[in-house]
């Protein structure tokens, strides 16, 4: 009787051992392809997409201290398909290993196929498809996305998704690329109320490109020289209903960054006109955002009013005109003067988006509903059109944290 | 401690309700309820609960009078044999086919979040003979494990919601009312069978150890549940907006959207272990009531011989629909309007037959005796 228990113990013990290889998905890493980047352009035969897929070679980079293996990086393969997702059987007529989409990171799509009425039936499919993750991100490029992936040759990451990783990572801190999570995505297009703010990048640098403010530029330029990647993450894409409309440029994406408090922004740095030089000179400023802006709305009435107050801490970096800021007056000055220009960048940028983009490209129309005793009522109201007819006030509540070192004015020779 | 063997304490029986209930807020009933009534759905498991109050307190009141007697018994004692038996008969048929879809509903969850290209039938036959082997071993056993797993299961869906709520924003549960007030107290009424399971739990009175630790275990599972579904279902309305209603099961799609940092981006197998365990639980102490339940009907005594063959009874009802769109659409809300009224209707019923019989006075003057 003992030895029949044991028996059947060891039994059910090996029963486990079977069960623990995951049946049917088993996987290997060896065996696996990971697409880092899937690129979506408009294909030329009519009803049909070009996908381009950025593949990791898992192998490389995992070695500590090198003794990796030679093989590249990355692959790279563009074709034709019906959709995404089926297209992963047909990329392994020409990749060996099995392709899993578990850590794609991102989707680029060429701004022309994202201007395409049918962009959106065609990329809903991503939440069909159970391995694409809610948290890739989808981002606009200036040219078609399988040129961009062969252009893009980073030089320090040469592992792809580390790559994407810090890029976008360090573009949303900075506020010059929005937050756009496939997640909110859907999010603003089920909404129907609000714009989506998709990044904008390109791989292509623009030939002799004008000289502007730091961060008013869009992708591609930015005149950087010397030995670098020539890919460039600055701006964003419009989308309404899912379908691109317009670009804003980096500065008016951090504006809206700003203004949003959903993204993630860690501290800007920006430069700011300085009040106390004649000439056209510019004090640098880092901006901090540690409270949430106040939303406060009056939707009663034909023009709806909304007064949006920003709290923003300031620390001055640099002094140009050299301003004793020891005096009183002096900080009050630029105190105004700072609340003035973020006020006036706001309101500016809010103007554009209701006479040029026709709505608000943040998640604005949320904090109208609690105006509303029902949806009923909030439907009747409409935000997609009110919005256009509101009175919009912002404020800033500047408070300057650090003024910066105190230097004197050096002295010259014979004084 | 003076417990008797083979009986369920307190912290056993409130452990083995939370984790049988409180598992709805990780399944699709978020999702079903935001359907309804959009962004006022959080509400709905409040209000319902309130609305099952009524019934369960009067079911226990009534319960209270047999010391150690189960659902059926009583039933069949207050309703008489033959109404008693088609009664139970009924309530027995109900929870059938509540445990077969919400296996398949488990099922469907597992294959298309985690084992993508296993069949669904080996999932579940998995599934079904692990939560058999346990309810073999006893209604002491899965009260251990319960108990064992329940902080864990706590804690690692406090910490999904947690992170979750970094992506949410507060202003999505407005406007406050919904769909309208009528509307919500109308769909609370239906959503009663959230609950239902508590109805079905009166079943193992005669093991727990004491009817005074079964009204408190309850009472306490029952306000517990209630705030985790409506919580949950909040932190998914704030975090997912009007997208909710396209996702059928919001906890994993958020688990998988939540990351630790960028250095552990993808966490969900850690929460999906523990929520498989508690999945365990939950039908494990479904099919032991389920054939405790039979065995009452019809007079067997070692009712736990019969678990086997009622797991497979209960996997083939649920094999039969082809898709999860199916169960979800067209058979769940088929038992979900059905079961919860219907015990609400039963609860009443008892106590006012009860009632009428004069079997409280009699309690009464036993007592002052």
């Amino acid at each position: 009787m003992q030895k029949t228990k044991t028996v059947c113990s060891l039994m059910l013990f090996f029963v486990m051992v079977i069960l623990l290889t995951g049946c049917w998905d088993r996987g290997e890493l060896e065996d696996k392809s990971y697409v880092i980047g899937l690129g979506l352009d408009r294909s030329k035969q009519e009803g049909k997409i070009k996908v381009t897929m950025l593949l990791a070679n898992p192998e490389v980079g995992s070695m500590q201290g090198g003794g990796g293996s030679t093989e590249k990086p990355r692959e790279i393969i563009s074709f034709d398909a019906n959709d995404f997702i089926a297209a992963k059987a047909t990329a392994n007529s020409v990749i060996s290993r099995s392709i899993s989409y578990d850590l794609l990171r991102i989707f680029v799509v060429s701004e022309e196929f994202a201007r395409d009425p049918m962009f959106p039936s065609t990329f809903f499919e991503v939440l069909k498809d159970k391995e694409i993750r809610l948290n890739s991100y989808l981002a606009v490029s200036k040219e078609k996305a399988a040129q961009y992936f062969l252009k893009n040759k980073p030089r320090m990451e040469t592992r792809p998704h580390k790559y994407f990783q810090f890029m976008v990572n360090h573009g949303i801190e900075n506020g010059l690329i929005p937050d756009s999570t496939l997640f909110r995505y859907f999010q603003s297009a089920e909404r129907g109320t609000d714009l989506f703010l998709a990044m904008y990048t390109t791989a292509i640098r623009e030939k002799n490109p004008k000289i502007k403010r730091e961060d008013e530029y869009m992708a591609g330029e930015l005149n950087a020289t010397g030995e670098l990647d020539d890919t460039q993450f600055i701006g964003s894409a419009v989308f309404k209903n899912g379908v691109m409309i317009d670009k804003l440029t980096g500065q008016e994406t951090r504006t809206i960054n700003i203004l949003d408090d959903t993204t993630n922004i860690k501290d800007i740095l920006v430069n700011i006109p300085d009040p106390f030089s004649s000439s056209q000179k510019q004090f640098a400023a880092r901006i901090l955002k540690t409270q949430s802006n106040k939303v406060k709305m009056n939707l009663k009435g034909i023009r709806p009013k909304i007064y949006i107050t920003i709290p923003l801490q300031f620390e001055i970096m640099s002094n140009p005109s050299r301003v004793n800021y020891r005096k009183e007056k002096n900080r009050q000055i630029l105190r105004k003067h700072i609340a003035d220009h973020i006020e006036q960048m706001n309101e500016d940028l809010l103007k554009k988006t209701q006479t040029k983009l026709k709505g608000v490209p943040y998640p604005l129309p949320l904090f109208a509903k609690k105006y509303f005793g029902t949806i009923q009522e909030y439907k009747k109201f409409n935000w997609g059109k009110s919005y256009l007819r509101a009175d919009i006030h912002v404020k800033a509540e500047i408070d300057i944290v650090n003024y910066g070192k105190q230097t004197s004015r050096p002295k010259k020779v014979g004084e | 401690m003076n417990q008797q063997p083979g009986k369920l304490g307190i912290r056993e029986f409130v452990s083995i309700a939370i984790l049988m209930v409180g598992a709805k807020a990780t399944e699709d009933t978020p999702a079903v309820l935001f359907r309804q009534v959009q962004n006022a759905a959080w509400m709905i498991p409040l209000l319902s609960a309130g609305i099952f109050f009524i019934p369960l307190f009067l079911l226990i009141k009534t319960m209270s009078l047999y010391q150690d007697k189960d659902l059926f018994s009583v039933i069949k004692k207050l309703f008489g044999k033959y109404l008693g038996f088609i009664v139970c008969l009924f309530i027995f048929i109900i929870s059938s086919f509540a445990v077969s879809y919400d296996t398949r509903t488990y099922t469907n969850i597992i294959r298309s979040f985690y084992f993508t290209t296993t069949p669904n039938l080996i999932i579940y036959v998995i599934l079904m003979v692990i939560c058999a082997y346990g309810a073999k071993k006893g209604l002491q056993h899965v009260g251990s494990v319960s108990y064992l797993i329940i902080f864990y299961a706590l804690l690692s869906l406090y910490i999904a919601l947690g992170i979750s709520t970094q992506q949410s924003n507060i202003q999505s549960m407005f406007p406050i009312w919904g769909p309208g007030q009528l509307e919500i107290i109308k769909l609370s009424s239906q959503n009663i069978t959230i609950f239902a399971d508590f109805f079905i739990l009166t079943m193992v009175i005669p093991y727990v150890t004491s009817n005074k630790v079964f009204k408190k275990g309850t009472w306490i599972a029952f306000v517990y549940v209630s705030i985790q579904i409506s919580v949950a279902t909040l932190i998914f309305i704030c975090m997912f907006d009007a997208s909710l209603a396209g996702y059928a099961y919001p906890f994993h799609i958020a688990i998988r959207f939540i990351s630790l940092g960028d250095y552990i981006p993808n966490v969900e197998i850690i929460f999906f272990i523990i929520w498989i365990m508690t999945a365990f639980i939950r039908f494990t102490a479904f099919l032991y009531i389920n054939a405790l339940m039979f065995g009452q009907l019809f007079k067997i005594k070692d009712f736990e011989y019969l678990i086997p063959s009622l797991t497979t009874i209960y996997l083939l009802i649920g094999i039969i629909p082809e898709s999860p769109i199916d169960i979800t659409l067209v058979l769940k809300p088929l038992i979900q309007n059905l079961a919860g009224p219907m015990f609400a209707v039963i609860s009443i019923t008892l106590w006012l037959v009860a009632q009428l019989k004069g079997e409280f006075k009699h309690a009464k003057n036993k007592n002052s005796m």
